[in-house]
């Protein structure tokens, strides 16, 4: 009863939210200076079958028709055709005005579902990364705050958070591929391609984690209850592990959702640096293509997947702590 | 039976010579200084001190909690003849097992994210692993039905947050004796409740103490809650044991000169005769305050949607020019939003109040404004109401400049006049806040209520925070200031000893609604409210009562504002209720002598001598 009210009060919130994200990048979109239809017709077109291109695409509509036209489209599944991309798969599209291969442009839809499984799973693998680093440190660091283990986990935190990311994905490919020849560094041809750029994304997320964990954990064992559940009989890793790390994990939850919504909306450098066929390199590209539906459609997803982890998070932090319902 | 000193039981608990030093900064202080004392099986003794005496360290040290300043230098805490302090190992074994130990804040006393019953059962199996997750959730269970958690099966199952303050004292108690421990340690355990929960909660552990035969080492601050908790009684002063005597012969001879002053300082309801600070006013001027039926209602959202919580109901009383006005009431009766409505803060749903001939309810908030000049707030806590990062002359001063008074020398004049006044002198002025006491604090705060010379001050449990002592300081500093400036005091408070010293007239709430109203001794010597009564026989004093808790007070706590029941709402407690009770809500009525109450009793009487005398 609670989770179907909670869950409909959200998903319409939600809806809102997606729709408002969508009218904001739309008009955005159409009033940066750059004419797509020369993009796509090729500089040497001339001026008429542009202004023809353009009628016949309903470009020259005023944007709120656009807009709505746009968005009944979306309430019917459809976001729209690629300006530029050709459903053969090239990742260009033809580059003269006469090219016929432009009629059979690539669904908007497709590119991204393509594209999007590449994304969340570099996500995934650098999250799990990320905790694997995070979580010890920080919790030790949270333990026995003010002491050697917190001072690592600030020093840690201090020196992954000042790393450049690109800096890093250079050294690691640099000395992991190149050097030792462990791990493959550019395009993807299997799950190892993921590993590499998911530990640079890992090290820039981990400080993070790090710190929200000290901060929290020290933050509980400073709590009542964990005084007195020594004095009430319970143990040590009874305390730490069934009290101290439950009541710490809520700012925790909080924050992977924010990351994991980043990570799945921009990992624009990493993915370009390490040529990782994600929604970021989709994203560098449409934007370099000036293609408005692609962009649109990457705009729309993301934010439909970020308010989608925020429901879920908010729904596991009330399953920790059931006050949060209030 | 459990006293007898001739009786060869060896002592369960004996304390040898403890000495225990706080080291902060090179500097070492003495906190406990070569106590020593026994405790035999069954038995129940209370250990008495005022705050700073050592008591809570004490119990902390039996039970191995101490701070890392602390430091235990001589002595021995023998249990069953072995040392704890030595023997880390046996202690830690002891810990929730046999030595179990209560403290005086149960809200934070069980993690929040887990349900009570699951938090029961985990200690249970970390102490005593033998015990099968069944049989001990059928323990805890039982154990939340002795203690009388009402539905204790399905209250097993709810969080911490979902109890009340008593409820949960009531499961800190079950949480300790759940493994069956020989010794119990209960540390101030009815300081944070209400008078009416905590005598329960008093007679409860009694009870336990036979049925359970655990023996209990009972600490508190109040005298007479020592001597009603425990066979004997232990009085601690500056960390030494003063003396240890049988209750009874405690208050009747005490030996040492600090019990003594303890005993003659304790104000009393009843004993010093009838008369209080009953000075009448003049009753047919014009109120200063008149408050008229005015409620308050909150709407919250829950798990099962939306609730109104009535938070006040229907409160009426007026307050006359000279008048100490008391409203008294437990937690969660209303006062404290009743203040904010006295003062402008929120505003009532319905009903009026009438502050000089103008409604503080419906003023504009610039007149509202200017009407604060001449009714001002001083607060419950010493520590939260006061900016640490302006000095005390600028915190006296604000009043004045946000009122726009006077020029900058005026101002600064005034404000020293105002400190010089509550006893804080010009060498205050420059000082931040920070190193005051509670006592200055409060003293600093009525200083900057009265620097706009207001005519009346509405102190909402201003005194609860300060000690005996320093309440009965301050107490005379309101008189000799009501002399001065003839200002006009309404006192929100729990406390009813002070409002017996103080008041001139009473008002008593319950649920958000004012029973009864009525003059000092009409008040505390002829009650016309069952939950009056329930109130002063709850009280703790060491004196006869004029009313015996088991005639005035069922078990069981105010129902929650929520969903209220129809018709009266202590009728769940009250041991008259009838029939009328549960149908229909009862109006306050003169009961003659400017004493009024809401009960259908007094119209059953009072018919009753009617048809009598006709």
């Amino acid at each position: 009863m609670f989770i179907a009210r909670f869950l409909a009060r959200r998903l319409l919130q939600g809806a809102l939210i997606v729709f408002l994200v969508s009218a904001v990048i739309f008009t955005l979109l159409r009033v940066v200076p750059g004419d797509p239809v020369r993009l796509m017709a090729g500089g040497m077109a001339p001026e008429a079958l542009i202004e023809q291109i353009a009628e016949e695409m309903g470009l020259r509509d005023p944007i709120y028709q656009q807009f709505g036209r746009y968005v009944w489209g979306i309430v019917q599944g459809d976001l729209g055709q690629s300006f530029v991309r050709p459903a053969s798969g090239a990742a260009v599209g033809g580059a003269s005005f006469d090219d016929n291969t432009r009629s059979e442009r690539a669904e908007v839809w497709d590119l991204i579902a393509q594209t999007a499984p590449m994304t969340v799973q570099l996500a995934l693998l650098s999250m799990l990364f990320a905790l694997i680093i995070a979580v010890p440190i920080g919790v030790w660091g949270g333990l026995r705050p003010g002491r050697f283990p917190d001072k690592l986990a600030l020093y840690l935190s201090s020196i992954f958070v000042s790393l450049p990311n690109f800096w890093l994905g250079i050294v690691l490919a640099l000395l992991l591929s190149v050097k030792l020849k462990l791990l493959p560094a550019i395009g993807y041809g299997g799950f190892a391609y993921t590993i590499l750029p998911a530990i640079v994304l890992a090290i820039e997320i981990a400080p993070f984690i790090i710190r929200t964990l000290t901060v929290s954990v020290a933050g509980v064992m400073r709590e009542n209850f964990i005084d007195i559940a020594a004095v009430r009989g319970l143990t040590r890793n009874q305390i730490i592990f069934r009290h101290a790390l439950r009541n710490s994990s809520v700012p925790l939850l909080n924050l992977l959702g924010v990351q994991f919504s980043m990570l799945l909306g921009g990992v624009l450098v990493i993915e370009f640096i390490f040529d990782y066929p994600g929604l970021g390199l989709l994203t560098i590209n449409a934007v370099m293509q000036r293609d408005f539906p692609l962009i649109q459609g990457i705009a729309i997803v993301t934010a439909a997947a970020f308010v989608l982890i925020n429901i879920v998070v908010d729904l596991c932090a009330t399953a920790i702590d059931p006050r949060l319902e209030y | 039976m459990m006293t007898d000193p001739s009786s060869p039981v060896a002592p369960l608990l004996s304390v040898r010579n403890l000495t225990v030093v706080a080291q902060s900064e090179g500097v070492s202080r003495t906190i406990l200084h070569d106590i020593s004392f026994d405790l035999k099986p069954r038995q129940i003794l209370s250990v008495i001190g005022e705050s700073g005496s050592g008591k809570t360290v004490l119990a902390r040290a039996l039970v191995g909690w101490m701070a890392p300043q602390l430091k235990i230098t001589t002595g021995e805490i023998l249990f069953k003849g072995r040392d704890l302090i030595r023997d880390k190992s046996f202690a830690s074994g002891l810990a929730g097992r046999e030595i179990a130990y209560i403290g005086g804040n149960p809200a934070g006393a069980l993690d929040p994210t887990m349900t009570v019953g699951a938090q029961l059962v985990e200690k249970l199996r970390a102490v005593r692993p033998e015990i099968s997750g069944k049989d001990a959730q059928a323990k805890a269970i039982r154990l939340l039905e002795a203690v009388k958690i009402p539905s204790a099966a399905s209250r097993f199952h709810e969080y911490p947050f979902q109890y009340s303050g008593g409820m949960m004292q009531r499961a800190m108690i079950v949480d300790a004796l759940i493994s069956d421990p020989a010794l119990l340690i209960a540390d101030n355990i009815t300081q944070p409740l209400d008078v009416t929960v905590a005598a329960q909660i008093l007679k409860l552990m009694r009870e336990l103490n036979e049925e359970f035969s655990t023996a209990i080492l009972f600490i508190c601050s109040s005298l007479p809650v020592a001597c009603d908790a425990g066979n004997e009684v232990m009085v601690l002063h500056a960390g030494e044991v003063v003396e240890r005597q049988a209750s009874s012969d405690l208050v009747a001879e005490p030996q040492h000169g600090y019990t003594r002053a303890l005993i003659t300082e304790l104000p009393t309801l009843w004993a010093n005769g009838k008369d209080g600070r009953d000075d009448r006013q003049d009753r047919n001027r014009q109120a200063i305050m008149s408050v008229r039926g005015v409620a308050k209602f909150y709407e919250t959202r829950g798990k099962a949607g939306k609730a109104v919580v009535q938070a006040v109901r229907n409160v009426e009383f007026d307050v006359f020019p000279g008048d100490n006005f008391g409203i008294v009431g437990e937690s969660g009766c209303g006062k404290s939003s009743l203040m904010r409505l006295l003062t402008g803060l929120e505003r009532p749903d319905a009903g009026s109040i009438i502050f000089e001939g103008e409604d503080v309810g419906t003023a504009s908030p610039a007149r509202l404004r200017q009407l604060r000049r001449r009714f001002q707030l001083v607060l419950q806590d010493p520590f939260g109401s006061l900016p640490p990062q302006s000095s005390i002359g600028d915190i006296v001063e604000e009043p004045l400049k946000i009122h726009g008074i006077g020029t900058k020398k005026e101002r600064q004049d005034r404000a020293r006049a105002a400190l010089n006044e509550v006893g804080l002198g010009d060498r205050f002025y420059d000082l931040l806040p920070t190193g005051l006491s509670a006592g200055q604090r409060q003293r600093l705060q009525v200083a900057r209520a009265m620097v706009l010379e207001p005519r009346l001050l509405i102190m909402d449990e201003t005194l609860s925070a300060l000690d005996q002592t320093e309440q009965g300081k301050l107490l005379d500093l309101f008189s000799r200031l009501q002399a001065q400036h003839g200002f006009t005091y309404i006192f929100i408070s729990h406390d009813l000893t002070m409002v017996r010293q103080v008041c001139s007239r009473i008002a008593v709430m319950y649920l958000g609604e004012t029973v009864e109203v009525a003059p000092n001794e009409r008040m505390f010597f002829d009650p016309g409210h069952p939950y009056t009564r329930a109130l002063l026989s709850a009280a703790p004093t060491l004196e006869e009562r004029r009313y015996r808790p088991e005639d005035c007070l069922l078990e069981g706590e105010p129902p929650s504002p929520i969903d209220l029941p129809p018709g009266c709402a202590f009728a769940g407690r009250c041991p008259h209720a009838f029939d009328r009770c549960y149908r229909e809500n009862p109006a306050l009525v003169s009961r003659g002598d400017q004493a009024l109450a809401a009960c259908f009793l007094l119209n059953a009487t009072s018919t009753a001598k009617a048809t009598a005398d006709a």
